[in-house]
């Protein structure tokens, strides 16, 4: 593991969270660095909807495919194993699981992926979403590598239920609806977007998530304005011009 | 495995509606709500802009004067779940949390006798359609089930209150209802993305891009996502509908 960026990592994060923060884009930037310290494929952070889904929160990748396997574990998968056991759930190699899980093993196969990790985000006796990791290659992930790993899932949850110490249990509940409303305004944004100058998902949420750094604004407020907006024009150049 | 929860939810809302001899409203989602979580009653407002602004249906005279006593303080849970677009889980008036938070509303709903109140933002990302507002004379928690419960009963009425308001409401027999639930079923984002493509590609605010998307895939008589992942890979493109685009 490069302990350089490591240490980054935690610096980063402990530098987000001192400070008023965009709760997707920091899921966003801790998947980015799962990917990276753990020489993962993709990494992504789904998070439990009482209404009984699991639902992104944030991937390394805004690709589509790497989407629909998140949604494909609602019904089966090492993602909904881990949220419902509350424990790590391991597949070394996805061409020898189809067994256990047939849809999922094969969506993944073709995806080009064979290893899945998925690591638990807990909150107390609270299981409120998982870490998945995935990798190109068969084979297990270090278990050193994985502790390290489960230590930025438990970063994540903390992040995620962020601003106060949760003494109500209900907050919990509050802030999840309000991180997955979130992810809806930003799939809002880039679906404006991509449109507008029609270029891709992926294109459209590096250039909301650039801006909002840039100007040192919430992601979710960039994206917010410009899907309230009137106009199509982005970045905004000027303040809202209502009835254009 | 959420899709047998949806379809029972929905059930019981077109056969609340039926049982009254009506076509199903956000009022058949309410008494359902307020069943389905063992609650005292509940209101629900429409929203324009960020206030709750328009009394909906009220299930009694409780819900009704804390429904009023909020659109009175200018403070409350409604106001609330439309600025943060996520519930308030009031467990607790008693809390002294709430006191401070609403000074005005706390004492007043608990004199009316409201010691659990329970609001749920009716939104789909931006698009703030209103609030769905539940109260019960003790205190205490909902059962995660209730939660998940009130959260799908709240989707139903977004979905009512927006097709209403944009001319998409094909609820003229129960079939709509049918037609619905599996519309729900999934989040995907595709949806979301499709809805902010149809706001370029119709111009019309999001809220009326959602209510097309919607209307066109009932007219079709095709699964939403299924839609919304055609418009989202640019297979289809919706035409500027005969409803002309207002204000934008």
């Amino acid at each position: 593991m490069d302990t350089d960026l490591l240490s980054d990592t935690f610096i980063d994060l402990a530098d987000t969270m001192v400070a008023d923060f965009d709760v997707i884009d920091f899921l966003h930037m801790l998947t980015d660095r799962t990917v990276r310290l753990l020489g993962a494929s993709a990494a992504g952070v789904v998070l439990a909807d009482p209404r009984g889904e699991l639902r992104v929160a944030a991937a390394s990748s805004e690709e589509v495919g790497l989407l629909e396997l998140f949604q494909l574990q609602n019904d089966q998968g090492p993602c909904l194993d881990c949220f419902r056991t509350g424990r790590p759930v391991t597949a070394a190699d996805l061409a020898a699981a189809a067994q256990q899980w047939p849809r999922f093993a094969q969506a993944a196969v073709q995806a080009g992926f064979r290893t899945v990790q998925a690591l638990p985000m807990r909150l107390r006796d609270q299981v409120i979403g998982a870490l998945n990791l995935f990798r190109a290659e068969p084979g297990a992930f270090d278990p050193a590598d994985l502790r390290i790993a489960q230590a930025l899932a438990d970063v994540a949850t903390i992040g995620l239920l962020h601003e106060r110490n949760v003494r109500r249990r209900e907050t919990v509940a509050e802030q999840l609806q309000a991180a997955l409303n979130s992810r809806v305004v930003i799939e809002q944004a880039k679906g404006k977007l991509a449109e507008r100058l029609g270029i891709d998902m992926d294109r459209a949420f590096t250039m909301l998530r650039d801006y909002a750094r840039n100007t040192n604004q919430h992601l979710t407020d960039v994206a917010r304005d410009f899907v309230a907006s009137g106009t199509t024009e982005f970045p905004p150049s000027a303040r809202r011009q209502p009835g254009r | 495995m959420t899709d047998g929860r949806i379809q029972a939810l929905w059930g019981q809302v077109a056969a609340h509606a039926a049982g009254h001899g009506r076509k199903v409203s956000v009022a058949d989602v309410c008494a359902v709500a307020v069943s389905s979580a063992r609650l005292a009653g509940a209101w629900l407002a429409a929203a324009r802009g960020s206030d709750p602004d328009f009394v909906m249906c009220v299930t009694g005279q409780v819900s009704e004067q804390l429904a009023e006593l909020q659109l009175m303080l200018g403070e409350g849970p409604c106001r609330d779940v439309l600025a943060s677009a996520a519930p308030v889980l009031a467990a607790d008036l008693g809390n002294a949390e709430f006191g401070r938070r609403w000074p005005g509303f706390t004492p007043a709903a608990r004199q009316l006798g409201a010691e659990a109140v329970f609001a749920f933002p009716l939104t789909v990302g931006v698009i703030r359609a209103g609030v769905l507002v539940l109260y019960r004379g003790s205190p205490g928690p909902l059962q995660d089930r209730q939660l998940g419960d009130l959260l799908i009963l709240a989707d139903a009425a977004t979905v009512m209150l927006l097709d209403g308001a944009h001319g998409g409401a094909e609820s003229e027999d129960g079939s709509w209802v049918d037609g619905q639930a599996r519309n729900l079923a999934m989040h995907r984002a595709e949806i979301d993305q499709a809805t902010g493509m149809l706001t370029v590609q119709l111009g019309v605010p999001a809220a009326a891009a959602f209510a097309r998307l919607r209307a066109y895939a009932y007219s079709q008589d095709r699964r939403l996502a299924d839609v919304a992942g055609d418009i989202v890979a640019r297979r289809l493109r919706l035409p500027r509908g005969p409803d002309p685009a207002r204000g934008l």
